[in-house]
């Protein structure tokens, strides 16, 4: 499958946080066949394992999030009104108006309602509804929709994508599915006897809610040698500066920071450019923002590299990445999966 | 028209591109449309389809093609769309949706964006973001890419799906409902007219609604109509955050029939003779029970010397955004609200 | 219930200094469970084994430890300067009775003028009647915890107040949980957690979790309601049952447990409602997220006026929730 459609067809899986397991059985039949096997944590992360075939090879984890941000029903309403609570950093300014699909014993659509300029109150001023002030038009009576709904069910945008100019793609979810695509692609893309260890693709959950991701406990369990944790990174639009952002069309990033390895970053970016790859740096001096933190201490602690697909509009449905840096994602995770000696200290 | 029919045509009117001022795309749909019968476009693209009436008075029936958009004023060093607004559209509903921006050659996908929110502080966070803050992005890359595919002048509609949805599909969700539904109604009455009308028709296709109620201006002018109705959409709440008193008008309960707006006061003895004809016809009719909002009536009962008016709107949430939801129920009894008024004209 | 909730609710327990609380409630454990011990940081752990074939661990928790004041200095006029301890708010407490761990009474009243939107940590003092520094500090030590002094009382129907209801109800519940499977085989083994420094931020339940490594884990805590005038809006009141928890701000429960503990409620005809809880977080996340992880839950207790002096609870509620864990547990995996 070309990258696009296997990021399309990700990222419009639901799994807005909590409820990464949604698309299982797609998710299986969309990816599963380049692994030997498959399977689910207490927690809900995903793993898909491809062998080396060889004795006491080493354990490499690749880490991409599974669940995306997204809101669940707090409370039905008369007239077929749903109230919402936001699952992650949704970004307000975006809801009112878009298209949502509510996850019940059926799918059932419906819109975020809006204030029409006709009918604003002057005092509303410059203010934005929360969330929780939101009201999901769906377009059933309370009693049936109370039979399909119940508080804590799923909202998710409606999946729609659109091919914008030269390779740039838009739609909702490619916070971190559209890694996840790039994940399996660069994995699929290596011959097993080519493996430098047993690869496990760890599908992450729990990562927009903050501080209790579903990273740790996975890669507490799996205790890999070394790990990449892969996710978007903010890539630069004319508001923001060069140096809190990455290039679009600058390729994959990988972040230079306390938390992340010294040795396998060096090595991987002067790999990357034999190899012409396209990679940029970013580099902070805090956390990476990503599951890197979270990998890199679990148990007795874990060498990892941080690296970012540039994506633009993160946590709205219509986020924008470039295919060519997918695809330079996709190459680096070949190359990291592949490449024997990544952790040894060379001369 | 069947059901579905008049559902297709619905549907293919709102996808249809056509903000203020570039109403030639939903024109060229809406002449295809017309087929035989004969119509005029005066100078500034109304569209005129006379149906004559000899001696009887005339009325002018008429529906609005434009909706609410965007223009594009600048294109910026790397390849984003700088725009202003075509009609009055909050910046709420803006950011983040698709768009269809008209190119040099067809039309080209778009989205519009603002900085991340993760760039965001808490202050701006709960504060909205104006247009002029916002860019559509079209993946150009650079001014030269933008500039070799559309150019400052160049249009922009939101891109949205029409979706029937909701208990047995009881509603529609579509962008441009306001007023493609009127022209949608005024191509199906065209050919389910009584065979003695008691008017002199003229239904009209106006231009520039969204903006100072242009068009409906000069086409009135050149008519000089006795009676007018316009066919429209009007903005509802009837949301259960909303206090009753605020609400307008109720999805479902039928088209409504306006006592006055921000625009006009309509002659309040056709109001009445158009809700004792829905009565007598058994469609259901409400009145908007909120002063709100304006239409071409505004302009049209003012022309010549003067033109009794009314407006028959269909009640929808959200409009002026990506999302207008109306009832299915209240769209297709529009046409029969409208014949029961023609077919009992001579009390009139 | 009641009076066990009782018992245990009178016990001091501010978070670092949770033994009376646990001695109390191994008192009551001991009877019910195989075997019970305490931790290096003071979890109360006490263990009933299974006999089923492929038994699961079974964790439920709730937290001993309650908001309160620790003495920092000692004024010369004998007034107490307090560091909080856990999320106090001023404006709620200014006023209220508290009473150390050794037995002295007093009020925490804030520095006279203070507006209350200005009230902190720092214009807050603990005023035990002392007449100078010297007669205060033959009572109180730096380092003294104060807990509010407000016993459960019992209002209409079956409504009670007082504190602390976050959480000794929750222990309550589980002490109550351990009495209902009392002389029954289960097939899981549960290990009943009371855990210590929940209001500092979950801290016990997370090396309880760690010891214990549950499959399953359910935490017993309070949770707002949204039944009070003006209150947030919240689909959660007092006297509708146990609530299940959806989510809090530290965590989004295992949709399936969820599906699990509904499918039960239903069976066994026991109230229930379904908790999203905006703010706030609970033992839940340090279960579902320590070690290797643990499909995690909880059963809230509706409470109104949380970290005041008069947390009101229904008993009715907190029966529910005793009632739904106990057959959850008899179902087995």
């Amino acid at each position: 499958m070309e990258l696009e459609k296997l990021i399309n067809s990700l990222s419009a899986l639901m799994s807005v946080t909590g409820h990464e397991g949604n698309g299982k059985a797609e998710l299986e039949s969309l990816i599963g066949a380049g692994f030997d096997e498959s399977f689910t944590d207490a927690v809900g992360n995903r793993f898909f394992v491809k062998r080396c075939g060889r004795e006491g090879a080493p354990k490499i984890l690749i880490d991409a999030h599974m669940d995306e941000i997204g809101l669940i029903v707090s409370d039905i309403k008369d007239d077929g009104f749903l109230t919402v609570a936001p699952i992650g950093g949704v970004d307000l300014r975006t809801l009112q108006a878009g298209d949502v699909v509510i996850y019940g014993k059926e799918k059932i659509f419906g819109v975020v309602g809006s204030t029409p300029p006709h009918l604003r109150r002057p005092d509303e001023g410059n203010s934005l509804k929360e969330a929780t002030e939101l009201l999901i038009d769906t377009g059933y009576s309370k009693e049936k929709l109370s039979e399909l709904v119940r508080i804590g069910t799923p909202v998710g945008f409606k999946p729609v994508y659109r091919h914008l100019f030269g390779s740039r793609i838009a739609g909702k979810g490619f916070d971190d599915k559209s890694c996840a695509a790039c994940a399996v692609m660069g994995i699929s893309r290596v011959a097993r006897e080519e493996l430098a260890g047993d690869v496990y693709l760890m599908l992450s959950s729990r990562e927009e809610t903050g501080m209790f991701g579903g990273a740790a406990p996975g890669a507490y369990s799996i205790a890999p040698d070394y790990a990449m944790v892969i996710d978007v990174n903010l890539g630069k639009t004319p508001d923001t500066s060069k140096s809190e952002t990455v290039a679009v069309g600058g390729g994959a990033s990988l972040t230079l920071c306390p938390v992340t390895d010294r040795t396998m970053n060096k090595k991987l970016i002067a790999l990357a450019k034999e190899k012409e790859i396209k990679t940029q740096v970013c580099v902070t001096g805090g956390s990476t923002g990503t599951n890197a933190s979270a990998v890199n201490l679990a148990g007795a602690g874990i060498p990892c590299v941080d690296v970012g697909l540039p994506l633009k509009g993160m946590h709205t449905a219509t986020e924008v990445l470039d295919l060519e840096d997918a695809e330079s994602v996709a190459a680096l995770v070949a190359l990291f999966v592949s490449t024997k000696d990544l952790t040894e200290v060379t001369a | 028209m069947t059901r579905e029919e008049k559902l297709q045509l619905l549907s293919e009117l709102c996808l249809e591109f056509g903000p203020t001022g570039s109403e030639r795309y939903v024109a060229k749909v809406i002449k295809e449309k017309l087929g035989d019968i004969e119509y005029t476009v005066d100078r500034l693209g109304n569209i005129i389809v006379h149906i004559p009436g000899e001696g009887a008075p005339k009325l002018m029936v008429s529906a609005h093609m434009d909706e609410v958009g965007f223009i594009i004023n600048e294109i910026t060093d790397d390849g984003y769309l700088k725009f202003d607004t075509l009609g009055g559209i909050d910046p709420r509903v803006m950011c983040g949706k698709y768009v269809t921006v008209e190119g040099k050659e067809g039309f080209i996908p778009g989205v519009i964006a603002a900085k991340a929110i993760h760039h965001q502080n808490a202050d701006e966070r709960k504060k909205v973001t104006p247009h002029k803050s916002m860019y559509i992005d079209i993946g150009a890359t650079s001014r030269e890419e933008a500039e070799s595919l559309t150019e400052p002048g160049n249009s922009a509609t939101f891109d949205s799906e029409f979706v029937i949805f909701g208990e047995d599909g009881a509603f529609i969700k579509s962008k441009a409902i306001d007023d493609r539904i009127g022209c949608a109604v005024l191509l199906d009455l065209l050919g389910r007219l009584p065979k003695n009308c008691p008017f002199d028709l003229y239904f009209c296709f106006t231009v520039r609604e969204e903006i100072g109620l242009s068009g409906a201006r000069t086409v009135a002018h050149a008519i000089d109509p006795d009676f007018c109705i316009v066919l429209e959409s009007t903005a509802v709440a009837d949301l259960p955050d909303v206090p009753e008193s605020r609400r307008v008008a109720k999805l479902g309960d039928g088209c409504a029939i306006s006592l006055r707006d921000n625009a006009t006061i309509y002659d309040r003895d056709f109001v009445n003779f158009a809700l004792e004809a829905a009565k007598k016809k058994g469609v259901a009719a409400q009145i908007k029970k909120y002063v709100s909002g304006g239409n071409d009536a505004g302009s049209i009962h003012r022309s010549v010397d003067g033109v009794r008016a009314l407006a028959i709107s269909v009640p929808s949430r959200y409009i002026h955004s990506p999302a207008n939801v109306i009832s299915t129920a209240d769209y297709l009894s529009m046409s029969e609200l409208v014949l029961a008024i023609i077919e009992n004209g001579k009390e009139l | 219930m009641l009076d066990i909730f009782k018992k245990i609710s009178a016990a001091h327990g501010v978070s670092g200094a949770e033994s009376d609380t646990a001695g109390v409630i191994a008192e009551l454990m001991t009877e019910y469970t195989d075997d019970i011990r305490i931790d290096n940081l003071g979890n109360l752990i006490a263990c009933r084994h299974g006999v089923g074939e492929n038994r699961k661990k079974i964790m439920l928790c709730a937290h001993m430890d309650e908001i309160g004041f620790m003495a920092t200095f000692i004024e010369k006029n004998g007034f107490i300067r307090i560091a909080p301890i856990g999320g106090i708010n001023y404006t709620a407490v200014a006023l209220t009775r508290v009473r150390s761990e050794r037995g002295v009474r007093g009020i925490i009243a804030p520095e006279a003028k203070t507006k209350p939107a200005d009230f902190r940590a720092e214009n807050f003092l603990i005023d035990i009647g002392a007449k100078d520094e010297k007669e205060a500090s033959r009572r109180v030590k730096i380092g003294d915890c104060f807990r509010f002094d407000n016993d459960q009382i019992k209002l209409l129907g079956s409504r009670v107040c007082g504190h602390p209801a976050d959480d000794r109800i929750g222990c309550a519940v589980l002490v109550d949980i351990a009495r209902q499977l009392h002389g029954e085989d289960i097939k899981d083994d549960v290990y009943f957690v009371f855990s210590v420094q929940e209001e500092v931020g979950c801290r016990g339940s997370k090396t309880a979790a760690f010891a214990v490594e549950p499959d399953i884990s359910l935490a017993f805590d309070v949770t707002a309601t949204g039944d009070t005038p003006s209150a947030t809006p919240m689909a959660c009141e007092l006297g509708r049952g146990a609530a299940i928890k959806i989510k809090d701000s530290s965590v989004i429960c295992d949709p399936t447990l969820v599906d699990e503990l509904i499918e039960v409620a239903k069976d066994k005809k026991i109230k229930y409602q379904l908790e999203v809880l905006l703010y706030g977080g609970t033992d839940t996340s340090s279960m579902q997220m320590t070690g290797a992880g643990s499909r995690a839950g909880a059963l809230s207790i509706p409470t109104r006026y949380i970290h005041s002096a008069n947390e009101m609870i229904d008993m009715a509620d907190a029966q529910a929730c005793a009632d739904l864990a106990a057959e959850y547990i008899r179902r087995g995996e």
